[in-house]
């Protein structure tokens, strides 16, 4: 990327990115088929801006706190696509699906364009400079009533902003910033703090641990940085040299963490604590642990002391034997990993859990090795839940008089308990940053939206030694629309369509506001007479965070001269180096309890497990409609939340998935449809996070519910975190049914039909050793072999490696220019996604890696007399199903207008122009892949801003399917020929396969012997799905390893 | 006239026996004309209620193409459902007519004669409802001609591997030949109609009458050309639905998937051609006052036939059935299994009712001429056969390789609405032919019954 | 010398028949006849066998052939146009093209009989013969025969003596 020098002039280069978006708009309606718009142009032929050719800009994705490295596409001046940073620590070019789909936050129709004053319950559009002068009154009247009346509540900031605004608030005499984090591990923190004094939370190695036990961490899905951990789990856990990493998860619901470990052991809500304690004893009863100082190991004999492993047995729901062959694995399988704080789990009992994990790492040898402290997370540096709720406390007081809000939505994000939104009442005058109008700025009276961070400079530190650098990767959503210009708008239609839901043609004003690091600049000026010469001199943000980043260099490379640093920065998208964990020693006389404290409400009733959603987290990705889309790993539900209720459950209370329940807590109630579940332990509830809006935009309003309605509102003894297993509920039957939607059909894997394949692990290792390639893969035909005359393209899916965690899902969406199509038709089997991430039930060969437990009345859980066997229990198999790219295609002979054929390169093509769309090849499909165009679909606008111009957008009444991304094809073969070179193996990616966080997509020229698709596809784990029907896909997928037989 | 009951037995049995108490030529003639009297009150009443029908179905397809296919209630996997089932029905329906006229003509089959004309409009505009549907279903109908082949400047022709591809030969061929066919058996007729009109009627027969005036030559050439006519239309009608059978059966799908369905189709479509054939001519025969023309003998010998198709339909259900059990495997007999037990069983055991139970009765010979029981069974069989073909394609796609795709097809307003709608086209059509041309052959039934002679036979 | 046409109109298939084998007899060929449905006598005593003999079934088979033929080469030539691979399948997949050459044969056969028909009967004919009588399509039957003026009054007398109704010029 050589933009690193332009990127550095922030406003010339804004300057002319306005005239492109101008034209872009253009470009891109151009792109979602007729048009009647002109396409202008460039004015000033910009530089770097070859239209045609992909400019890349290297950013930081914040849609959660990993702050994972990012790679925006930007096409004629807007970005059509993010993509992992391969150069990055954190998340080695992956994505999760949040990331892929953070880019629409930059394009929802619904954000905020510009400066916005209540009125009554109006908004009032201001211009910039209006808003700033109103802010600036303001803020200058509550000076004058003194210090501390000036409050600012943002998201985790660990950058540049973060400082200004901290300088900004000291120079203004507010009260210290609240960096709120709805899910900030403070358990984590408060055990490293007890146990080893350092109030952190460490970077945990899973990379290079050979047993891996999770208590309740959900590390794949949402826990502290899941992109990064999910490829550290998969870098463990593969078959390497006939050895893989053992994963052990202990949690009382089967999550998506759950279904990919080796063995999930269901324990009882809240027990975490009491098996580590447990688990800590057995081992060092073992004898077999690295060295120790006596002291220490007094000390941890000490803090393990009283504990009784029958009762925990007991209590936990974990048999005995089973607990002793837990500590073995741990002891034998060196270097190991042990992890608590899952967000479900923290809360009751839950600082005594991360302390007895952290005492059992230590006697395990694990610190410094598999945890490191010198690479802490920057959560820790987030304010506590109870520093949050002190300044709550201090609004509602009516000690506040101004509010800043920026990316957090405390409204609701808190617990109602907390009352969040009755504080903000009390507060005269609420200023809201955030470019989205979510539930917090609702309540606000002035919004001076920030521009998102594809917008915007920033820098972000996710980790120690890690600092991201974000760079506006494009201008300002510019003024967009119609949407669909040509649609027929006949007035007869109107109502019908209407009733049918579809869009009228839409516009979108354009963005037109001041980024906030500019605004507290130039407010600190207004306000703080004099600090134009010394704090605040920067005469832009931009050059704010160029200069804290001079700072930096100093430190990190005294002899390297700034520009190129920083212009180097700009390209690689920050600055790392590796840095040393550094040595913790254990303190003395480390108290920890292994009776949890009890739940609030009646002991009978089940314990509510808060489920942090991998596809919304909080509730900042419900306004992503691919992320609606993308149905949830486990349950496969799209569109809105459930009340996951064990089966035992619910047959006594009779009640069904989709029939509502009312779930009652002593905080408060939700209704929600319920999901039966057949793993959920007994005894307990779990309702989804990020759901259940009532502001934020279309896409979120009224979807859902949201769990934070039940909590309780006050933080948990010992680390002042939120007590996310709190309370127990009640359940109702409300009569009512709410059906759940979603894509999947049936599930239960049918091992007479050839779709998922398993194999053990010593076969596996036997294969591994010289097994060949399965016979079926090419069976005889009539014909003549195809001649492919230069490549044929084709890929592997590794299913052991595979979590189904939906990323490319996403990723394929937002590539490919896939519609959202909406709840109802996506239930009704009329998605429209080209790849799907199914979830299968296998019951099959002995059922669940799972082992059954008795729920026992005393524990956490709930008195239920019956056993269930483990039999029982399916586990879950994820399938990632797209086109096949048949060589003996059923899809192809019967289109009757050469819609659908073979490329002389192995692809399945489907050329749109020219179908007519009678629907045969999707009858004739037997992976019923192939997708069709039920209407016409359409990207309110800005959102058709993003549509990718390499892909055509599809009319109503026509077949798509996977292409293979051919378009990434074409470009790596131009470019291979640009360079008088044949394509690189590894060098053409699909979306799929870049965004894989655990690399289990491979994509490649199986012509060539040595590419390592051919490799793969050749491997003796590899099948077909459905092979006996001799279609001889070009996909072949890896059966996934089976490793119970560890256990 | 007093008609004689259609229940009484001919005054004295001549040549085939197709015709009652013998009427003379010039009965014929004016029986015939008779039907082309200017319609009462009721037809108009009958025609308006239609022609509002159709107007229904007409606006469902118009919302369909403004908003898109999803109007219907199609979905993944059945991306084929209710129009393709009456696409088939249709075609099958198309079959009867041919039937009779061109392979009982080869059989010399003398009854035949008064009902074949009948028959065969039936089986001309039955072909022209089939052929509206795959239009219909198509969803870029506005691009469906790109199915013919036609040169165009790219060279793109059609893929005539695609079944879909024969459908189009082997219907526009079978509509076309069905049509000579057809046309060239009313040429005599029109010349009558000539003859007996006057005025700007006489004139426009007289057009369509080319010229005919039944002289010797034109006689000689004519029999042979018909006779040419109906060897070329035998085959043809048994291709056709193979053709259309082989929609399925060279497809993948699990119960598609099977050499049984040409003859399995072909045997259909007779079945309910007949069927139709009852439903339409036994209310013509009443309003008409044909009794003397269409009697109980036309009525058992379709009887018979429907008795006859319905038990090889019967067992060739049974052959599906074994096959799917026979094959041991495991998905063609789980596909099968669904068809019984699945969400669509119901209309599975109506089909079976409808089609292999309730033409037993016909065993029982009062009940081949009993006017109301022969309607009630052909409607039934009207009614089976729609669902078999529907029992063929929906829960034959809702059932096939891939469980995670499994799912049920609901109609919608629309695509009932377009599929009731195809009913009313096809009666529109036939109600307006027979109040425009000879709905029975004045030609043949002359040629059946005694010509007039003087003094003994001519020989 | 002017020939002359006269025209008998019977009521009865037999006198009218006797007629046309008197006529016959007394070597008259250029005979024509109309009636309501096609009469095997007619056609007997016109030609002295019964089966009509007629060019139409040359027409069908050059159709069929040229069908046959033509559905071959359609669908042959179109493939190698654009060499599209579809499901594994040679470009020119022969079994398939069956089906098209056999529904073209059936086309082209029966448009061509339709054709000859035309042909032979000289029809379509805007003019009816002058001395067409609409009762033929009705219940009547017609002898025409062309003769010497010096024969008329003889052939009359010949068709009325055979039944003739009705005797014209």
């Amino acid at each position: 990327m050589r933009d690193g020098r332009r990127a550095g002039e922030g406003m010339d280069r804004r300057g002319f990115f306005r005239i492109v978006g101008a034209s872009s708009a253009a470009a891109a309606a151009a792109g979602c088929g007729k048009t009647t718009e002109a396409i202008l142009p460039y004015v000033i032929p910009a530089e770097h801006i070859v239209p045609g050719a992909a400019t890349w800009f290297a950013t930081v994705c914040r849609e959660c706190p990993a702050g994972c490295g990012v790679l925006a596409k930007s096409r004629e001046g807007r970005i059509v696509k993010l993509e992992g940073n391969p150069d990055h620590p954190v998340n080695r070019g992956a994505l999760c699906a949040r990331g892929q789909a953070s880019l629409l936050s930059t394009y929802d129709p619904d954000r905020l364009p510009g400066p916005r004053v209540r009125e009554g319950d109006a908004w009032r559009p201001v211009l910039v400079a209006d808003a700033q002068k109103l802010l600036v009154e303001k803020l200058a009247a509550a000076r004058q009533a003194g210090t501390g009346r000036i409050a600012m509540l943002t998201q985790l900031e660990t950058g540049s902003l973060g400082r200004l605004a901290d300088e900004w608030l000291k120079a203004v005499g507010g009260r210290p910033r609240v960096a709120y984090e709805t899910f900030a591990h403070e358990d984590l923190r408060a055990a490293s703090l007890a146990v080893f004094g350092v109030d952190a939370i460490p970077y945990h190695a899973f990379e290079d641990a050979k047993t891996i036990l999770s208590l309740g961490v959900d590390f794949l899905e949402t826990w502290v940085s899941p992109v990064g951990y999910a490829g550290a789990f998969r870098r463990a856990h593969a078959l390497r040299e006939e050895h893989s990493a053992r994963v052990i998860h202990v949690e009382p619901r089967y999550s998506m963490t759950a279904a990919n470990a080796d063995e999930w052991i269901r324990s009882l809500p809240g027990a975490e604590g009491a098996i580590a304690l447990t688990l800590l004893r057995l081992v060092l009863e073992s004898r077999q642990i690295p060295a120790l100082p006596a002291k220490e190991v007094a000390a941890l004999v000490a803090a393990a002391g009283a504990v009784d492993v029958e009762a925990v047995a007991k209590q936990s729901g974990v048999p005995v034997s089973k607990l002793k062959s837990l500590a073995e694995a741990l002891v034998k399988g060196a270097p190991s990993l042990v992890v608590s704080g899952g967000v479900a789990a923290s809360g009751s009992g839950g600082v005594d859990a991360a302390i007895s994990v952290n005492l059992l790492n230590y006697a395990l040898g694990n610190v410094g090795r598999t945890v490191r402290f010198g690479p802490s997370s920057s959560l820790s540096r987030a304010s506590r839940y109870a520093d949050v709720l002190a300044l709550t406390k201090a609004m509602a007081q009516g000690e506040i008089a101004v509010l800043i809000v920026k990316d957090a939505n405390p409204a609701f994000t808190l617990p109602a308990r907390a009352a969040f939104a009755e504080a903000l009442g009390k507060v005269p005058f609420v200023v809201s940053l955030s470019s989205h109008l979510d539930e917090t700025s609702a309540r606000a009276h002035l919004v001076i939206p920030d521009l998102t961070p594809l917008e915007s400079w920033g820098d972000y530190s996710p980790r120690e030694g890690v600092w991201g650098l974000l760079q506006p990767a494009m201008a300002p959503v510019p003024k967009v629309g119609p949407t669909n210009p040509d649609a027929l708008d006949l007035p007869q239609l109107r109502a019908v369509r209407d009733a049918l839901g579809r869009k009228a043609p839409e516009t979108f004003p354009g963005v037109e506001t001041k980024a906030t690091g500019d605004l507290l600049l130039d407010t600190g000026r207004a306000l703080v007479p004099g600090s134009e010469k010394t704090l605040f001199l920067a005469k832009s943000f931009a050059d704010y965070l160029r200069e804290s980043w001079r700072a930096m260099a100093k430190t990190v490379s005294p002899k390297a001269a700034f520009d190129g640093f920083w212009e180097d920065a700009l390209r690689r998208g920050g600055y790392w180096a590796d840095v040393p964990a550094t040595k913790v020693a254990l303190r003395a006389g480390v108290k920890v309890s292994a009776q949890a404290p009890p739940l609030d409400g009646s002991a009978t009733d089940p314990a509510l497990l808060v489920v942090p959603s991998s596809r919304y987290y909080d509730g900042r990705g419900a306004n992503k409609v691919w992320l609606h889309e993308a149905p949830d790993p486990m349950t496969q539900v799209v569109y809105g939340s459930w009340v996951e209720v064990p089966a035992e459950t619910a047959r006594s209370l009779g009640v069904q998935s989709g029939d509502v329940l009312r779930v009652e807590s002593p905080h408060g109630a939700i209704e929600a449809p319920a999901y039966v579940s057949e793993t959920l332990s007994a005894g307990a509830v779990a309702v989804p996070t990020g759901l259940g809006h009532t502001a934020y935009g279309r896409f979120a309003r009224g979807v859902g519910q949201s769990p934070y309605a039940l909590l309780p509102a006050e933080p948990t003894a010992g680390s002042g975190g939120r007590r996310w297993l709190g309370v127990r509920v009640r359940l109702q039957k409300t009569g009512r049914r709410e059906k759940l939607a979603s894509p999947a059909g049936v599930t239960e894997v049918d091992h007479s039909r050839e779709i998922f394949e398993t194999v053990g692990l010593t076969e596996a290792v036997k294969l591994e050793r010289g097994g060949k390639a399965p016979a079926h893969a090419n069976l005889p035909s009539m014909y003549p072999d195809l001649k492919y005359p230069q490549n044929r393209w084709g890929m592997t899916i590794d299913l052991d490696a595979c979590t189904g965690c939906q990323a490319c899902v996403v990723a394929c969406q937002a590539e490919n220019n896939v519609p959202s199509v909406g709840k109802g038709d996506i239930d009704y089997g009329r998605s429209v996604h080209w790849l799907r991430v199914e979830r299968w039930w296998d019951r099959g060969h002995g059922g669940a890696a799972a082992t059954g437990h008795a729920a026992v009345p005393g524990g956490i859980g709930v008195a239920q007399a019956a056993e269930t066997p483990a039999a029982g229990r399916p586990s879950a198999r994820f399938l990632p199903m797209l086109c096949q790219h048949c060589e003996v295609a059923p899809c192809e002979p019967v289109c009757p207008v050469f819609a659908a054929y073979h490329t002389a390169d192995g692809l399945n093509a489907q050329i749109y122009n020219r179908c007519v769309g009678t629907r045969y090849c999707g009858n004739n499909c037997p992976y019923m892949v192939r997708r069709f165009n039920w209407y016409r679909y359409e990207w309110p606008a800005p959102m058709n801003l993003q549509l990718n111009p390499d892909v055509a957008v599809r009319d109503r009444g026509i077949m798509e399917k996977c292409t293979m991304c051919v378009q990434r094809i074409i470009a790596g073969r131009d470019r291979a020929r640009d360079e008088g070179r044949l394509p690189r193996d590894g060098e053409i990616q699909t979306a799929c396969q870049q965004t894989c966080p655990t690399q289990a997509i491979t994509f490649g020229d199986l012509k060539d012997g040595k590419s390592r698709v051919s490799r793969l596809s050749g491997s003796s784990r590899g099948y077909h799905v459905l092979g006996e029907l001799g279609t001889r896909p070009a996909l072949t997928y890896l059966k996934k390893i089976l490793r119970e037989e560890h256990a | 006239m007093s008609a004689p009951s259609g229940t009484e037995r001919p005054a004295r049995p001549i040549a085939g026996g197709a015709v009652g108490a013998s009427p003379t030529f010039a009965d014929v003639n004016r029986d015939v004309l008779r039907t082309l009297d200017f319609p009462g009150s009721a037809y108009f009443g009958w025609m308006s209620l239609i022609a509002l029908i159709l107007a229904t179905g007409i606006g469902c397809w118009v919302l369909q193409v403004y908003f898109g296919m999803g109007m219907a209630g199609k979905r993944n996997p059945q991306m084929w459902a209710m129009y393709i089932t009456t696409f088939v029905f249709w075609i099958g329906i198309g079959h009867a007519g041919t039937l009779i006229s061109a392979i009982l003509y080869l059989f010399r089959a003398k009854w035949r004669t008064s009902i074949y004309r009948g028959s065969e409009a039936m089986t001309i505009f039955a072909v022209m409802t089939a052929g509206l549907f795959p239009v219909i279903h198509a969803g870029r109908m506005w691009y469906a001609y790109w199915l013919i082949p036609y040169p165009s400047e790219r060279f793109l022709w059609p893929n005539f591997r695609s079944p879909l591809v024969w459908d189009v030969f082997a219907i526009s061929t079978y509509l076309t030949i069905s049509m000579v066919f057809f046309i060239v058996g009313l040429v005599p007729d029109i010349a009558a109609l000539r003859d007996a009109n006057t005025g700007w009627k006489r004139f426009i027969y007289g057009l369509l009458a080319m010229g005919w005036q039944g002289s010797d030559r034109q006689w000689r050439h004519y029999r042979r050309a018909y006779g040419l006519f109906a060897a070329l239309a035998t085959p043809l009608v048994v291709s056709v639905h193979s053709v259309v059978s082989w929609d399925f059966a060279m497809a993948l799908v699990p119960g598609w998937h099977s050499t049984l369905f040409a003859p399995f189709f072909v045997d259909g479509a007779i079945f309910s051609g007949f069927a139709m054939v009852l439903v339409l001519l036994i209310p013509m025969r009443r309003y008409f006052n044909l009794y003397a023309y269409i009697t109980d003998r036309h009525l058992d010998n379709m009887a018979k036939l429907i008795l006859v198709t319905g038990l090889v339909l019967t067992y060739f259900y049974a052959c599906e059935g074994f096959t799917s059990w026979y094959s041991g495997e495991p998905i063609e007999r789980a596909s099968y299994l669904f068809k019984w037990v699945g969400a669509y069983a119901p209309w599975w055991w109506l089909q079976l009712f409808c089609n292999s139970v309730a033409p037993l009765v016909f065993f029982w010979r009062p009940a081949r001429t009993h006017v109301p029981t022969l309607y009630v069974v052909s409607i039934l069989v009207l009614i089976g056969m729609w669902f078999e073909r529907f029992n063929i394609i929906v829960p034959g796609l809702a059932h096939g390789f891939y469980p995670y795709t499994f799912g049920t097809y609901i109609p919608t307003l629309v695509d009932s609405g377009i599929v009731i709608g195809s009913f009313a086209w096809f009666l529109i059509l036939f109600m307006g032919f027979i109040k425009v041309m000879p709905s029975m052959s004045i030609v043949e039934v002359k040629e059946t019954i005694p010509h007039p002679v003087r003094d003994g036979h001519a020989h | 010398m002017a020939a002359s046409t006269i025209l008998g109109v019977f009521a009865h298939v037999d006198t009218a028949t006797r007629a046309i084998r008197e006529l016959r007899a007394r070597s008259m060929r250029s005979i024509a006849t109309y009636s309501p449905v096609p009469l095997d006598e007619f056609e007997e005593a016109l030609t002295g066998h019964g089966l009509p003999r007629s060019p139409v079934r040359l027409f069908t088979l050059v159709g069929a052939v040229t069908g046959t033929a033509s559905g071959f080469a359609l669908t042959i030539w179109t493939a190698l146009k654009w060499n599209l691979i579809t499901g594994g399948k040679p470009v020119v997949s022969i079994p398939p093209f069956v089906i098209i050459a056999f529904e073209l044969t059936i086309l082209l056969g029966g448009l061509c009989t339709l054709l000859g028909l035309f042909v032979t009967a000289r029809l379509p004919s805007l003019r009816l013969s002058p001395r067409y009588d609409p009762r033929f399509s009705a219940d009547r039957f017609g002898v025409e025969v062309t003769c010497e003026a010096a024969e008329r009054r003889a052939v009359e007398d010949l068709l009325r003596d055979a039944g003739a109704e009705e005797v014209r010029g």
